[in-house]
């Protein structure tokens, strides 16, 4: 299992044929951030959590296929190899944050911007289900200018959290709470 | 020999003739007879024979003194000598004399010149042409009378020999022809043959003198150079030996030529050594203002040799290779004394400022939450009861190195402000801290377990 992520021709240029090709994957296509996120903002909900999903769900079997056995990939290979792919698709740099005992995953710099948000959470909750086989449900925690922070959790906290946030409670305190709760 | 005896014997028939004929007189002048331009009919240069001992062209025309003359030798004939005869006229007349002479002549006497010359004109004379002189010709005014005979030339005697100035010579046509004519060049090859040059004068391009016609003028120009070189002044320097001795040229004023250096100065120069010692050395009108001082009173200084400087002593006194200074002890931190009071002016001045400003001007130090404060009110669990706080100020260092200072202002009741206390309040939790002992999950799929089951009741 290789442990540092190698991106290493991991793109193939195609010119007589005019395709992109991305290794042990399909063919890719670069589209304009505006063009797609005009085509996310004039889709439902729904239609661009599906499109999130199945990138994720693409590059969940990336790494898949480069970690071998997922499950017991540690914190900073996930990251490591799953934030590569993701940065490959150009959809900016993954972190991953431990707040207790919830995992929060976040992305830095990416083109979409706050548009892109839903995809973003969307591309994290099809790669978790590919790669690890849970059905987790990406929460938007927090977003400023750079960065965005997405809370993986089962539906109940995700119900809850999402009527924290809905009420106002800071981010640190749904986190809190969570916590709290589960303790309790 | 035979014709010139014929000769003479019509010329004596013509005489007798003449003589025979009535005399007149000629009105008309004599024909003048060009003495210069007629050279003797009977004679002309002899043959050139090479003398024995042949000079060469520079011995003949670039020695200074002429060569001599060269004898022709005649040979001996059994037949008398002819008389010498001179050129011109005086032909003529030595041939009467000859006649008249002659105490037993064989044929009447002939006429008189005069006569000679009423009767006939004179007979046309041929000049002979003008030759070119040889090189080694006489071209000094020696000449001899051989010389104008057609005959071979004879051995000449000394009455034969007539002596000539160069005037003479020069008078003599066909010697000067052929001294002018004289060219050493090829004149075969050479057809263009410039003008002779005038014998008068040298040419320009020559410095050389002209060469001496006789042996008197060439011993008077010997006598000249004498006493030249005799007054000449043999300059300082000599010339090099192929210019020749050369007049010397007065300097222009005010330049001179160097003089002869001084023996003396220069060996007092090689004795003294090098470095201005005749600078250093007074000279003797100096000495003469000398004034000796007297020697110093008091102790007597001696100055002693520098010890020598030893690297090592440095290096031993150091205690560490770098140049540190070690700073004094806390002791001398620059602490006060306690007992130090202020002096009755500042005291003064200390009392002035706390009236005007007042005890509450004094503020508190800062506190942090994580100390306690230091001033506490005296009596706090009295309610609003006034309070006099104590006029304490303290200066809390955290250096050990600074003293405490306590001034205890004197107690003024008068001034004394009045101090409002919060209300009481129970002890209540301010921040509440959870500590969270999760433990840190190897795997991610651990993690994202544990965070799935957040919120599940």
């Amino acid at each position: 299992m290789s442990l540092n992520f190698d991106p290493s021709y991991a793109l193939e240029f195609d010119f007589g044929r005019g395709q992109i090709r991305m290794a042990n994957a399909s063919e890719r296509v670069i589209v304009p951030c505006d063009a797609l996120l005009a085509l996310c903002q004039g889709a439902s909900e729904d239609a661009v959590r599906d499109f999130g999903r199945r990138l994720g769900t693409e590059a969940g079997r990336v790494m898949n296929d480069r970690l071998g056995e997922a499950w017991q990939a540690s914190l900073e290979t996930v990251l490591e190899h799953l934030g590569g792919e993701l940065a490959l698709m150009g959809l900016g740099s993954l972190g991953l944050e431990r707040w207790g005992q919830a995992l929060v995953l976040s992305f830095s710099h990416s083109p979409l911007g706050w548009a892109g948000d839903l995809l973003l959470g969307s591309v994290l909750e099809g790669a978790m289900q590919r790669s690890f086989g849970r059905d987790t449900v990406a929460i938007k925690l927090m977003r400023d200018d750079q960065k965005v922070r997405f809370l993986l959790a089962g539906h109940a906290g995700a119900s809850k959290a999402s009527n924290w946030l809905a009420e106002g409670v800071p981010w640190g305190d749904v986190l809190s709470r969570l916590a709290t709760r589960g303790v309790s | 020999m035979n014709q010139e005896v014929n000769k003479l014997q019509e010329l004596l028939a013509r005489v007798q003739r003449n003589a025979a004929l009535p005399r007149t007189l000629v009105s008309a002048p004599e024909p003048v007879v060009p003495v210069h331009a007629e050279p003797p009919v009977a004679f002309s240069a002899p043959a050139y024979i090479a003398p024995v001992a042949e000079f060469t062209a520079e011995e003949v025309f670039f020695e200074s003194e002429p060569p001599p003359p060269p004898v022709y030798a005649r040979t001996f004939t059994p037949e008398p000598p002819a008389p010498p005869v001179q050129a011109g006229a005086s032909l003529d007349a030595s041939v009467d004399e000859l006649l008249l002479e002659d105490p037993f002549p064989s044929v009447p006497p002939r006429p008189s010149y005069n006569e000679v010359l009423e009767e006939e004109p004179p007979r046309p004379v041929s000049v002979p042409t003008a030759r070119p002189l040889d090189r080694d010709e006489d071209v000094s005014g020696v000449v001899a009378i051989s010389e104008f005979s057609e005959e071979q030339p004879e051995e000449l005697l000394e009455d034969d020999i007539v002596e000539m100035t160069a005037t003479e010579a020069a008078a003599l046509p066909t010697a000067n022809n052929a001294l002018d004519e004289l060219d050493f060049d090829d004149d075969e090859l050479d057809g263009k043959r410039s003008a002779p040059p005038s014998d008068e004068e040298p040419p320009a391009s020559s410095s050389r003198s002209r060469i001496a016609g006789t042996m008197d003028e060439a011993l008077a120009r010997a006598a000249e150079q004498i006493q030249l070189q005799e007054g000449r002044e043999v300059p300082l320097k000599t010339p090099p030996p192929e210019s020749g001795p050369q007049a010397a040229v007065a300097l222009p004023a005010g330049m001179h030529a160097p003089l002869s250096p001084d023996i003396e100065e220069l060996l007092e120069a090689d004795i003294l050594p090098t470095g201005g010692v005749r600078a250093a050395v007074p000279t003797a009108e100096q000495l003469g203002q000398t004034i000796e001082l007297e020697e110093a009173r008091g102790p007597s200084l001696e100055l002693d040799h520098p010890a020598a400087f030893k690297q090592e002593a440095l290096q031993e006194d150091l205690p560490n290779e770098e140049l540190e200074v070690t700073l004094p002890g806390r002791e001398f931190g620059g602490g006060y004394q306690e007992d130090l009071m202020p002096p009755p002016e500042a005291r003064q001045d200390l009392d002035a400022h706390r009236q005007r400003l007042g005890d509450d001007s004094v503020p508190p130090p800062p506190e942090s939450l994580a100390q306690y404060p230091s001033q506490q009110p005296a009596a706090y669990a009295g309610g609003f009861a006034p309070a006099i706080v104590p006029a304490n100020v303290s200066t809390d260092s955290y250096s050990e190195s600074v003293s405490t200072v306590t001034v205890d202002a004197p107690a003024n009741a008068e001034f004394a402000p009045e101090l409002l206390a919060r209300p009481d309040i129970g002890p209540s939790p301010v921040a509440k801290f959870i500590r969270v002992e999760a433990p840190r999950p190897k795997t991610f799929m651990e993690l994202l377990d544990s965070s799935l089951a957040l919120g599940s009741d």
